[in-house]
């Protein structure tokens, strides 16, 4: 998994790529952590590149979305892959995530 | 039917050589890449699992998967030598509360839902988790028959 993340005025722009299972979760939560700890807390995630994705992965969104909408911001998807796609409508989750389907509105959107 | 094993020992970074084997076998099988990959969702959450609840943890236990594959169907069986853990009790399904929705349980709801058939069994030693899927032939293939 590896993790690049932008800044831009009103939000992060998070690109997640590869595997996020449990194996990979804790780096992944702990990047999404530091911003919101910075008060960087509307975040959009290019998920576009994510290859697979466990419940693992899911529980970091979910708690992430909690934290940040908690202090006035929110986490929201860019482009997700198929995969990240199939699995959040397999968990029933996927009506938790606003999507967009390219990154500028998906910035555009804070 | 034909079969594959693999044996990996009980550490996270791991899993992913399952999926793999589970890759190259839903190919043979004839599966679609949306069901491949519900495949090694599943099996990845039941290794999640084995090693988090039945191993407690990362450790020298072994992990080993056997698939059995004919056109259509493919049978996965996961043993390991950890305490009891029984993970084919099926989730109960509550609806989803967005201001406070689940973190904990997915991995069990997700093994469910995508499988056809989940059943655990215990021997002497041995956890073992059989997991079926089977596709249905598409309807330009059943109208050529």
């Amino acid at each position: 998994m590896n993790i690049n993340i932008k800044e831009y005025k009103r939000a992060n722009m998070v690109t997640v790529m590869g595997r996020i299972d449990s194996a990979t979760a804790g780096d992944f939560e702990k990047a999404l952590i530091e911003l919101a700890e910075r008060g960087r807390n509307n975040i959009a995630l290019d998920m576009s590149d994510v290859e697979f994705i466990s419940s693992a992965g899911l529980r970091v969104l979910v708690t992430i979305r909690k934290t940040v909408q908690s202090a006035g911001g929110d986490l929201v998807i860019a482009e997700p892959s198929e995969r990240v796609t199939d699995t959040l409508e397999i968990a029933g989750l996927d009506v938790l995530f606003t999507t967009f389907d390219d990154r500028e509105s998906a910035i555009g959107a804070f | 039917m034909p079969s594959r094993t693999i044996t990996i020992p009980a550490r996270l970074d791991q899993i992913k050589l399952l999926g793999k084997l589970v890759e190259q076998e839903a190919k043979v099988a004839g599966f679609d890449a949306r069901t491949t990959y519900a495949c090694q969702l599943a099996i990845g959450e039941a290794c999640e699992n084995i090693i988090i609840h039945g191993y407690r943890g990362e450790s020298e236990g072994l992990i080993t998967l056997t698939i059995s594959v004919q056109p259509g169907e493919m049978m996965l069986e996961l043993c390991d030598n950890a305490p009891p853990f029984n993970p084919a009790r099926k989730p109960t399904l509550r609806e989803l509360d967005v201001d406070n929705p689940p973190v904990g349980g997915l991995g069990l709801i997700i093994i469910h839902k995508v499988m056809d058939t989940v059943r655990y069994e215990r021997t002497d030693t041995q956890n073992c988790l059989h997991l079926s899927k089977r596709i249905t032939p598409s309807p330009q293939h059943r109208h050529a028959h």
